[in-house]
């Protein structure tokens, strides 16, 4: 019975903030100044014409009306269709999107993957050589503009050593691998298309590094903070006492309860890549959401802009979701008090 | 202690270099040669929609152009592209006298690409759901025409007024023949081609590349490039990284210090070619204190026209005398071409009936150039004691405040949909056109509104000529617009790729079965 409140808690939590940012986004939207039937039809298409498009793609209902048949369409699973590529958004974001949370999750990998480590490091010899490396790699990282850094690993790794392709995400000739997943590696491996998969993660390697030494500095800061804390708490001074080692004391029981409040970071880093990774999807020729989004607000797209700010922000709601679930895994204390 | 920090630090280092090194060999085919016929072209944006008649986009157009057909085409002379036309399907036409019934008779045995016979059927089929579908453009022809099927390769069209642009409005990429046959053709032309033209697309990776292979049943000679991908790579600078390390042959839309940047390198060339895109500043005509042609005088001499072009087009441009561009026929040599001139600014303002201490200029980000051109006005004006508010706007939204007339002065670009001067003198000067659509300084003269019209419905070209420069004396008299600079046009391309001709009618287009590599 409580799983099943819980649950339904959940999802009316879920409910009501898509419908919120369905509304504040399509308010927003119709706020802006222009007429996106004029965009399409050309500065030099006649009033007729351009009320004839603003007709056929409902414009020229009350806002309220226009609100109600998106919401009703959308409760269908239909998410309209794009005034600018004049596909189903839902078909366009199938297509961009599994590019972004690609990027996104092998981003986030590799900032796990080094600034766990990293973090941890610093906190165990603080204030010395590997702290302060640590630390001015955590700066960089924050401060380094994703943009400037693509740019930079291109021009070296494509441009000077030839090593690395210089955007895309699949090489001149490499067919992409049947869509199972819409990831490359995955798909490619499933498919058992090693070429595709070589191509892929190749392709994949420069824009992950960027977008990844971006988050780098948050999560090393995390960890080396949570580090920090619980290595001054009295649990780690009994384990001491009782003669285990340095290494069992950090790896075995100060690590664990770090990463207890880094996985609310964590998560948090996944959904800021996932609206991050536009820049560096533009650098990097990267066929995800990034391109689209800008062009589809230049565009003044409205149901293609909806689509996207409703579907990250379900992907965020489900991802804190997700996050508390694991806190009541990793830590019993939580489910109990709740 | 020691030992697990030697193990932390020192063995992860040791994996990563050791990945590094064996990643050299693997990873050294990054950037493979492209063969000889293929083509490699780097495009900043994805297209938006690939139907003919829907499309308003020259970046479409890339695609679209060379997988249809039109009645009309651009002609080629010596090499140069030329703003005249000549028959593409048709093979030939005739014109009733009082210019209203035009019939044209198609060439045989040309076909679309699943085979079937370009007739009067498919062309009827495409110029009346061209029409049907009132997207942008359908602008380009009198909407009350009347197309009739006469025999299987003879077409009529019956206009309800003369329009004299008509051979050239058939040239253009919303008059392409689509085939009939196609299924639900809405649907299917957005992300597909149907054409009789050279190419074909053969895949599509939305947001990443198109490629194009050629139409097997085109009447034309067989291309000599079999594949033509198209890549879609936003940021200039990686465009131009990859056509020099050969992994792109073409790449559009690069900005004009890269350009001489690559200029500079063997291997590529970087001709600028004159357009007949030019940027000109509107000048509300219909609200105080632009309402009074001495202001707008005062404004036109106040602007360093040289200046503008040497050092915000760097010298890319050509100063424009008036509003018809010089490669345009009505092009008027007479006119003098501005200067700036301010002892005659300030003998202009000074015969305002109020004084004029502040005006506003409006432009968006839309055109890099276009914040400069104003910081170049606003010094100018600052002089006269005028001071000019910049305001930025989203291009959306600048859009909306042009239509509704809501601005002193503002900033545009314009290029012709056909070669015709009337795209000039008709669109910008008409009083009927005010507004976004084509007159958007809202200048009204009967006498103008009088010669301009006249000139739209009469054929003969020479007396055409005649009215459309009395007209623009008049106009550059009234200070209707202040006229900048016709902007080259650069494509970058390696050496190797032969055979481009550049026509100012069709930038973004490629007529690439005449190229090889």
């Amino acid at each position: 019975m409580a799983v099943l409140h819980l649950l339904r808690k959940q999802l009316l939590d879920i409910l009501i903030v898509v419908v919120g940012v369905s509304l504040i986004t399509f308010v927003i939207s119709h706020l802006i100044p222009g007429d996106p039937a004029r965009l399409i039809a050309g500065d030099r298409a006649s009033d007729d014409i351009v009320a004839s498009i603003r007709h056929q793609l409902g414009l020229d209902l009350p806002l309220y009306q226009q609100y109600l048949h998106y919401m009703g369409d959308l409760l269908h699973g239909d998410l309209g269709t794009s005034i600018r590529t004049h596909r189903p958004v839902l078909d366009d974001l199938r297509r961009f999107f599994p590019a972004t949370v690609e990027l996104a999750l092998a981003a986030l990998l590799l900032s796990v993957l080094v600034g766990v480590p990293l973090g941890v490091l610093s906190a165990v010899y603080p204030n010395r050589l590997v702290d302060q490396v640590a630390r001015t790699v955590a700066v960089a990282g924050i401060s380094t503009p994703a943009f400037w850094l693509g740019l930079g690993l291109i021009v070296v790794f494509y441009g000077h050593l030839g090593w690395l392709p210089g955007g895309g995400r699949l090489g001149e000739g490499t067919e992409a691998p049947a869509p199972v997943t819409g990831l490359y590696l995955v798909d490619s491996l499933l498919a058992g298309d090693w070429a595709a998969f070589r191509s892929a993660a190749t392709h994949l390697l420069l824009p992950a590094v960027t977008l990844a030494f971006v988050n780098l500095g948050v999560i090393t800061r995390q960890i080396r903070a949570a580090m920090l804390e619980q290595l001054g708490q009295d649990y780690i001074r009994t384990a001491r006492a009782y003669g285990l080692s340095h290494a069992t004391v950090v790896m075995r029981h100060a690590l664990p309860n770090a990463l207890i409040p880094s996985i609310t970071v964590l998560g948090l880093a996944l959904g800021d890549l996932l609206y991050g990774a536009v820049l560096t999807e533009t650098v990097f020729a990267w066929p995800g959401m990034g391109a689209y989004v800008v062009q589809s607000i230049q565009a003044l797209d409205f149901p293609a802009v909806m689509g996207f700010a409703i579907l990250v922000s379900f992907i965020y709601v489900l991802l804190n979701r997700f996050i508390d679930l694991l806190y009541r895994l990793v830590d019993p204390r939580i489910a109990k008090v709740n | 202690m020691l030992q697990l920090s030697r193990k932390l630090t020192r063995s992860p280092y040791r994996t990563l270099l050791l990945a590094s090194a064996l990643s050299l060999g693997a990873w050294q085919a990054a950037n493979a040669a492209v063969p000889a016929d293929t083509l490699m072209l780097g495009k900043a944006a994805d297209p938006q929609t690939l139907d003919p008649g829907v499309t308003f986009d020259n970046n479409d157009w890339t695609v679209t152009y060379p997988a249809y057909q039109r009645l009309m085409r651009y002609k080629v002379e010596n090499g140069k592209g030329s703003t005249e036309v000549e028959g593409d399907l048709a093979a030939s036409w005739s014109v009733s006298p009082d210019n209203l019934v035009w019939t044209f008779t198609l060439k045989p045995g040309n076909h679309f690409d699943d085979g079937a016979e370009v007739n009067a059927e498919a062309v009827k089929f495409s110029i009346e759901r061209l029409i049907k579908l009132k997207q942008g453009p359908s602008s380009i022809f009198p909407e009350d025409m009347v197309t009739e099927v006469v025999g299987p390769l003879t077409v009529r069209f019956t206009l309800k007024k003369p329009f004299a642009p008509f051979l050239f409005a058939l040239a253009h990429n919303g008059a392409s023949i689509v085939n009939p046959d196609v299924k639900d053709p809405d649907a299917y032309l957005a992300s597909h081609t149907a054409g009789s033209g050279a190419y074909r697309l053969a895949a599509w990776q939305k947001g990443q590349a198109l490629t194009l292979e050629p139409n097997a049943h085109y009447a034309g000679a067989a291309p000599s490039l079999k594949k033509v991908v198209i890549k879609i790579i936003a940021e200039p600078s990686v465009r131009r990284l990859q056509l020099e390390h050969g992994d792109l042959d073409i790449i559009e839309d690069l900005p004009e210090d890269q350009v001489q940047a690559l200029a500079k390198a063997p291997g590529f060339v970087t001709t600028a070619y004159p357009s007949l895109r030019v940027t000109y500043l509107y000048l509300n005509n219909k609200r105080p204190p632009l309402n009074d042609p001495n202001v707008r005088k005062a404004i036109v001499e106040a602007l360093d026209y040289q200046g503008i072009v040497d050092g915000i087009a760097m010298g890319k441009a050509q100063l424009m005398n008036g509003p018809i561009p010089q490669g345009m026929w009505g092009y008027d040599p007479s006119l003098p071409v501005p200067k700036q001139d301010m002892a005659a600014a300030q003998a202009a303002l000074a015969k305002a009936p109020k004084k004029v201490s502040t005006l506003q200029f409006l432009y968006s980000d839309k055109d890099p150039a276009w914040e400069p051109i104003g910081l170049t006005l606003q010094a100018g004006l600052a002089s006269l004691g005028v001071n000019l508010n910049m305001n930025k706007l989203a291009n959306a939204t600048f859009r909306d405040r042009l239509g509704s007339a809501d601005f002193d002065i503002a900033i545009g670009n314009w290029s012709p949909d056909f070669a015709d001067p009337y795209m000039f003198m008709n669109f910008w000067f008409d009083t009927a056109n005010a507004g976004l659509s084509g007159n958007r300084s809202f200048y009204s003269n009967p006498k103008v509104d009088e010669l301009v019209r006249e000139a739209a419905s009469i054929s003969d070209v020479e007396k055409r000529k005649a009215l459309y420069q009395q007209a623009q004396k008049i106009v550059v008299g009234d200070s209707a617009y202040a006229y900048l600079y016709q902007k080259a046009y650069t494509v970058p391309m390696s050496s190797t790729v032969k055979g481009y001709v550049f026509n100012p009618m069709l930038e973004q287009v490629f007529d690439f079965a005449a190229m090889s590599k």
